[in-house]
């Protein structure tokens, strides 16, 4: 006689799964990796010069700033609007320590879905980097904002890193001053006053050919 | 004089004749027993089965002090009889066994069965069964073992019995005694009106609920149930990670306790327990309801890495809320551990255990003119899907409809919690630093509440200095004339 094929059923789905006499007919630990949509930036001039057309996701973006307040957010306004809309699993965009509170009524105006944003304010630029390490790892977030002050090369590796892990749009903004550190970003942006216009120039491109790029930012 | 005479009247039965008129039924949740009418009927109506049977326990030596508690515990555990169980402050418990007579057999073996279940306490217990709850209640405080099926029997059965077990104030049980009735007969025999009068309509009411002449629906009884587990330590532990070693366990069995019961708590408490100092409270709350190992690990592990031990620790207790059903949707078989549905809450609860419970928020717009109560902070956040589903089908409601603004008015990404003065070099002016781009935009509002505004509002742009070409929200308030910045547009 077989012997009967006994599960104890106070026994959670994750131990009867993890049973080797289990067959799982579908395997998660096999997934293909998952695809990298590129968000479009709203502006044909900046997607000409852009890899695959767009922001790229599972990757980092650096942007250096002359000073805030040049449009920097508005720069990724639309790609963070598209990328709630299309994302249905994970339509969550998270910031991590702006420089200054994110304006609802603005926001809302631009077309953020409110309910699916999440502003983390960590005490210290360590912890606002273990913040969006977990974020960016935890693969529940369409876009992750993250305004530091100064870091090094280990830290931006990690993120990188973890960006790649959980496939999202990743943004650093960083002072100007930074611009000629090593960093493992594959775009690299840098918004300064020109005249007398905003003047936009790709300092690194991975994949493309930086260069500026002669577009009105606002 | 007048009470023998009206008893005396042979053709009528006395007691139909004097409470016929009962009061209207008001409440409606129980099925409505049938009235004895008063005039005379050719054809009486069979009489009905009663629709509920009640078995009534009595703990006459209850200490006051822990009847709560232990009738809680003596409720949870009747609920092995029926699912209706009802609690009799200050000594009883009364239980609804009609639908449990054909499970348990038949009514002696569940009466057998109910009486039996008091004998392991160390209390005295006394049961009766009855149709309405009230009757069993009195038969079991006088300590009639009395099994009562029918409720035509009830007048009958209930004739002897002392005015005692009716628990009725002092003052009444004393005006009844100088009346000369002391048994419940006795009182029966009495005109309603005269009663009503004397005794208060409540004393009326207690009567026609106990016959089954009134409904007398009760409040059931809901086990709270909470999973509380102790721990000991052989030697003392004076290190968090040592400590946390020890938790698994406990917050295992605790996912088994819920996984069990299909329910989900929303907040934790870890006692730990020292030699000498008092014992260290860790409150944890959860983002949202869970029942999963993982989460709830996570969550204390979070906790226990930021706390810093006073003394070294003897023993912990892991102590829950209050459980809550989970909902069905939160379970993925495939997902492997956490699954989509619990991945943001458990996000955010990890990053509040380290950073803290207001370092994550959510934001929301407010329909308001003055743009600093235009927008909020928001702790509870909320983590449905259906929000999302909803969105994706297309309902998604245009964007300004609540904040009233109109697409042409273009509002800063950033806002400055306090309005920063600008400083002389920094106001527009033919020779300053800012140029003003767009405006003015005229916001006046807020004099019913003490913080009233009167504002023109500009767009602005730097030209010189360090933070050239930035562009500013700025105002200009119009009673003293000086400017402010208020927002970035970043």
């Amino acid at each position: 006689m077989p012997r009967e094929a006994h599960i104890d059923p106070s026994l959670a789905l994750a131990d009867i799964l993890a049973d080797a006499r289990v067959w799982k007919l579908k395997d998660t630990s096999v997934n293909l990796p998952p695809s990298r949509p590129v968000w479009s930036t709203g502006r044909s001039a900046l997607d000409a010069r852009l890899p695959g057309g767009g922001w790229p996701t599972a990757s980092l973006v650096e942007v250096l700033l002359g000073t805030a307040g040049l449009g920097e957010v508005q720069l990724f306004l639309p790609a963070l609007v598209e990328c709630q809309r299309r994302a249905v699993v994970a339509p969550w965009l998270v910031w991590i320590s702006p420089p200054h509170e994110p304006y609802a009524p603005a926001l809302a105006q631009q077309g953020i879905d409110l309910s699916r944003l999440l502003v983390v304010r960590p005490a210290s630029a360590t912890e606002a980097l273990w913040a969006a390490e977990q974020v960016l790892s935890s693969g529940v977030c369409a876009a992750v904002l993250l305004w530091l002050q100064g870091t090094d090369d280990r830290w931006l590796r990690r993120l990188k890193l973890a960006a790649e892990t959980g496939g999202a749009l990743c943004v650093l903004f960083r002072p100007e001053r930074h611009r000629f550190e090593s960093s493992p970003a594959s775009l690299r942006l840098l918004l300064t006053q020109g005249e007398p216009d905003i003047h936009l120039e790709l300092v690194k491109v991975q994949g493309g050919r930086p260069g500026p790029v002669d577009f009105q930012v606002q | 004089m007048k009470l023998r005479r009206r008893s005396g009247v042979a053709e009528r039965p006395a007691t139909v004749d004097l409470f016929a008129p009962a009061l209207p039924t008001k409440v409606t949740s129980v099925k409505p027993v049938p009235l004895i009418v008063s005039h005379p009927d050719p054809q009486p109506a069979p009489r009905p089965r009663s629709a509920q049977l009640w078995y009534a326990v009595v703990f006459p030596e209850l200490k006051e002090s822990e009847a709560a508690a232990m009738l809680q515990r003596l409720g949870a555990c009747a609920l092995q009889f029926t699912s209706l169980v009802s609690i009799e402050m200050p000594n009883a418990l009364l239980l609804e066994i009609k639908g449990s007579v054909k499970l348990f057999g038949s009514l002696p073996d569940l009466h057998a069965r109910m009486d039996a279940a008091w004998s392991g306490l160390e209390l005295r217990a006394q049961g009766a069964i009855a149709p309405t709850a009230l009757a069993a209640l009195w038969c079991a405080r006088v300590g009639k073992r009395a099994c009562i099926e029918e409720a035509g029997a009830l007048t009958g059965e209930l004739a002897q019995l002392p005015l005692g077990c009716t628990a009725w104030d002092v003052q009444r049980l004393e005006t009844l005694h100088a009346m000369g009735v002391t048994r419940v007969g006795e009182l029966l025999r009495l005109p309603r009106s005269g009663l009503a009068r004397r005794l208060g309509p409540a004393a009326v009411l207690d009567l026609d609920m106990a016959l089954a002449r009134q409904a007398a629906p009760r409040r059931a009884f809901i086990p709270r149930e909470r999973f509380r587990e102790r721990c000991d330590f052989e030697t003392e532990i004076e290190t968090v990670v040592y400590l946390q070693k020890a938790l698994e366990p406990l917050v295992e069995r605790c996912a088994k306790f819920l996984r069990e019961r299909q329910a989900g708590v929303q907040a934790l408490e870890l006692r730990l327990r020292h030699r000498v100092k008092p014992m260290t409270r860790v409150r944890l709350g959860l983002a949202s309801i869970t029942g999963e190992q993982r989460r709830l690990s996570d969550v204390l592990e979070g906790k226990l890495n930021r706390l810093e031990l006073s003394a070294p620790v003897r023993g912990m207790e892991l102590l829950s809320g209050s459980l809550r059903p989970l909902s069905a949707a939160s379970v993925d078989a495939f997902a492997g551990g956490i699954s989509a549905g619990e991945a943001v809450p458990h996000l955010v609860e990890r990053l509040r255990a380290r950073l803290g419970e207001t370092a994550v928020y959510g934001v929301i717009s407010v329909p308001e003119h003055r743009p600093e109560a235009a927008w909020q902070r928001v702790q509870e956040l909320s983590f449905s899907v259906t929000g999302v589903r909803g969105r994706e089908a297309g309902m998604r409601e245009p964007a300004v409809s609540t904040t009233g603004l109109q697409d042409e008015v273009p509002r800063p990404v950033w806002l400055l919690e306090v309005p920063l003065p600008l400083s002389a070099e920094l106001q527009p002016a033919p020779h300053g630093g800012l140029i003003l781009e767009q405006g003015p935009e005229r916001i006046e509002s807020g004099w019913w509440d003490g913080k009233d505004v009167a504002r023109d509002y500009y767009i602005a742009r730097r030209v010189h200095g360090a933070r050239q070409g930035a562009r500013w929200w700025v105002f200009q308030e119009r009673r003293t004339k000086s400017w402010y910045l208020h927002g970035v547009f970043a």
